[in-house]
């Protein structure tokens, strides 16, 4: 199989270089238009934050992995990436690392579920651009189903590995039931705003926001549709909230012991959470002594995910051999898009036709003319297999590439139903 | 029929104890394969101890309820069934181990000691005893499941304090919902010994004439009405909450087990028949 495969990933290159060479969706239908039917017949690109990666068959067997990745620097006009910030893969590499990728195995976040979306994302993008052919629509079958396997037969995509993800676990620890709880977010920075919007996907009954720059808070209340408190006057409405996630720019702490005891006071000691997800720390970690609250800071949070992250990795042998498989699938599959298989396929399938009509009709002829019937129905299904028979060996046999065989031996097989009936075969012997 | 139940004697522990491995192995494995095993599994150890009881009642002619090793065998299914009616409304399967240990305690102390008694005192038989002992024995199951939910919250809130996300942390539901699960089993588990009690008035001075409220049972049993019924309507009117309503659970389980020892195995008591 001439399958050709470039990558640039967070295990090739530095995080600027990545950056440079991502494409947006609508990049990747123009690089498409360009590459297809020039430099590949067919083919898949695929780009998220983390990886630029093109797959594909090329139009010309010469056609090498530099070419391919010089294509895109220029198409980038990108100038530090060289060469040795690829990863390449041919074939069977190339189908083991989309496989792999499918699965979560192959990501920064080991089991992130998002790349199986990514990567079906990008495979929609090329069947759009009718780039994907019969070998990439195949490929394209077995990486979903690789996915798939791999988050309900594994528990690779289980337990909360980012911070916000593992605060929202906690929460859900202590009280049954996030819709019928508030939460108060301090801080609306780039993490704040990931907690309130966590918060929010996840059904928080009531959320509120409150921010040293109110009008900053105002803005991220209008998009999430919450409730702000100026920050000055905040601490009055603690007592309200069961969930208070903090995540300010302070340099000091800005809820005291006192406050929060305070609030419970007021709160008649009902459980409340304080997730101090702020570097420096925003509430006094003394207050984790006060009855019925839980206080919990980004050490106790990277606990959490450290652990999901080591079972995670445990996992990883169980999906690697569900690579393997598919892997194993997938080329019995393009194995059998050879003359002889298919020749043997397609006279099985006949003889098989031919015996179970003359078992059906053997009753109406007598006992010297049903040894007739069979030589003669044999004669009939020889003669109409020959010619299809001397075209396919003719493949074998001609100038066109393995891949452009394999292509119309896969009609064949897919008009005859062959597909079917060489499994059963297999599974017969 | 003698050797049936003497068989079935020797099998339930076993049952039990194979019951408490399941549910063990996948409250450590989390293994989500073995939930529909477990239940089953449960399911058939109770269907065979109703066997039992059935059929010890046939034989020896009356209910399994005159001598403490009967009861521990009543109240080891009455906690077991409690639980597994528990499980089948709520969903909640982590916490059977737990549960499931108790009866396995229960019934192994009865399957060794038990004894075929056909001759009990006629005052045994009545009708209202029955009912007087059974309805106490399901709210002391009751009480049993409230203290061991309240247990594992305690469990739970200390691992949540100081930031141990081990297997408790992983397996449990949430402190909400122990402390609630804890709550109404304490509740009805108060019911029933409500129940209990006003049969027990009604029946006593019919049964034993000479009785006296000092007897070591009653004041027990009267204690922790009392402590459960204190706990109950703290919780209701919003003053107690949590750890308080827990700890005062716990507490009313541990008088309930003592005072059944003392009257039991020590003072002298109506209520000893055994």
């Amino acid at each position: 199989m001439n399958l050709l495969s470039i990558s640039i990933n967070h295990r090739s290159a530095p995080v600027e270089l990545r950056e440079a060479l991502h494409l947006s969706n609508d990049e990747i239908t123009n690089l498409i238009k360009q590459i297809k039917g020039s430099l590949l017949a067919e083919g898949l690109v695929i780009s998220t934050c983390n990886r630029t990666e093109i797959y594909g068959i090329p139009v010309n067997p010469e056609l090498s992995h530099t070419d391919l990745q010089q294509y895109i620097i220029n198409q980038k006009s990108v100038t530090d990436v060289k060469p040795e910030h690829f990863q390449n893969y041919n074939a069977k590499s190339a189908v083991s690392h989309l496989f792999r990728l499918a699965a979560g195995i192959d990501s920064m976040l080991i089991g992130d579920n998002q790349i199986y979306k990514q990567v079906k994302d990008s495979f929609q993008l090329a069947e759009d651009a009718e780039f994907s052919g019969f070998l990439m629509k195949r490929l394209f079958d077995h990486a979903a189903k690789v996915g798939k396997r791999a988050i309900t037969e594994t528990a690779i995509s289980e337990g909360a590995v980012t911070v916000s993800f593992a605060a929202v676990q906690l929460i859900e620890k202590i009280f049954a039931n996030l819709s019928k709880k508030s939460a108060l977010v301090i801080g609306t920075g780039e993490t704040g705003e990931i907690a309130a919007k966590h918060l929010r996907s996840r059904g928080v009954g009531r959320l509120a926001l409150t921010n040293r720059t109110f009008e900053k808070a105002e803005r991220l209340a209008e998009e999430l549709k919450t409730a702000v408190f100026p920050f000055n006057n905040f601490k009055e409405h603690l007592h309200k909230f069961d969930i208070v996630v903090s995540a300010t720019s302070s340099e000091g702490i800005i809820l005291t012991r006192t406050d929060i005891a305070s609030a419970m006071k007021k709160r008649n000691n009902a459980e409340m959470v304080l997730m101090d997800i702020a570097v420096p720390r925003d509430i006094d970690p003394a207050s984790t002594h006060i009855d019925y609250v839980f206080y919990h800071d980004i050490d106790s949070l990277n606990i959490i995910v450290e652990q999901n992250l080591n079972k995670r990795r445990e996992e990883i042998p169980k999906v690697e051999r569900i690579v393997e498989e598919e892997i194993e699938a997938f080329f019995n599959w393009y194995n059998s898009l050879q003359a002889a298989p298919t020749i043997k396929s397609l006279r099985n399938h006949f003889e098989s036709i031919r015996r179970e009509e003359v078992e059906k009709n053997k009753n109406r002829f007598s006992k010297e003319e049903q040894e007739k019937l069979d030589i003669i129905t044999k004669r009939i299904v020889n003669k109409l297999l020959h010619q299809p028979s001397v075209e396919l060996k003719k493949f074998n046999d001609s100038s066109e590439s393995r891949d452009e065989s394999a292509m119309k031996i896969s009609i064949i097989r897919e008009i005859f139903g062959l597909q079917h009936n060489s499994n059963e075969e297999k599974k017969n012997e | 029929m003698n050797s049936a139940i003497d068989f079935l004697n020797v099998l339930l522990p076993f049952l039990y104890f194979v019951s408490f491995g399941i549910y063990a192995v996948a409250f450590t494995k989390g293994d989500k394969k073995l939930d529909n095993y477990k239940r089953l599994f449960l399911f058939i150890t109770l269907l065979v101890h109703t066997v039992y009881l059935g059929m010890r009642t046939i034989e020896f002619d009356h209910p399994p309820i005159t001598n403490v090793f009967e009861i521990f065998t009543v109240l080891a299914f009455s906690v077991c069934f409690s639980y597994f009616l528990l499980e089948l409304i709520t969903d909640i399967r982590g916490t059977g181990p737990f549960i499931i240990i108790i009866s396995l305690i229960f019934q192994t102390i009865s399957s060794i000691f038990i004894e075929d008694l056909v001759e009990v005192r006629e005052v045994l038989r009545s009708n209202l005893l029955g009912s007087h002992v059974f309805s106490a024995l399901l709210g002391y199951s009751g009480f049993t499941i409230s203290a061991v939910y309240g247990f594992l919250y305690l469990v739970l809130y200390k691992d949540i304090k100081d930031n141990r996300f081990g297997l408790i942390f992983n397996r449990l539901p949430s402190l909400e919902v122990l402390e609630r699960l804890s709550f109404y089993s304490a509740v009805i588990g108060f019911i029933l010994l409500s129940i209990a009690i006003v049969i027990g008035i009604i029946w006593l001075p019919m049964a034993f004439p000479d009785f006296s409220f000092t007897d070591p049972k009653i004041v027990g049993t009267s204690l922790v009405w009392i402590l459960y019924g204190i706990g109950i309507a703290s919780k209701i009117f919003g003053k107690w909450r949590g750890k308080k309503v827990i700890f005062l659970s716990i507490l009313g389980f541990l008088l309930a087990i003592f005072s059944t020892m003392i009257t039991n195995f020590l003072a002298k008591s109506f209520h000893s028949f055994y």
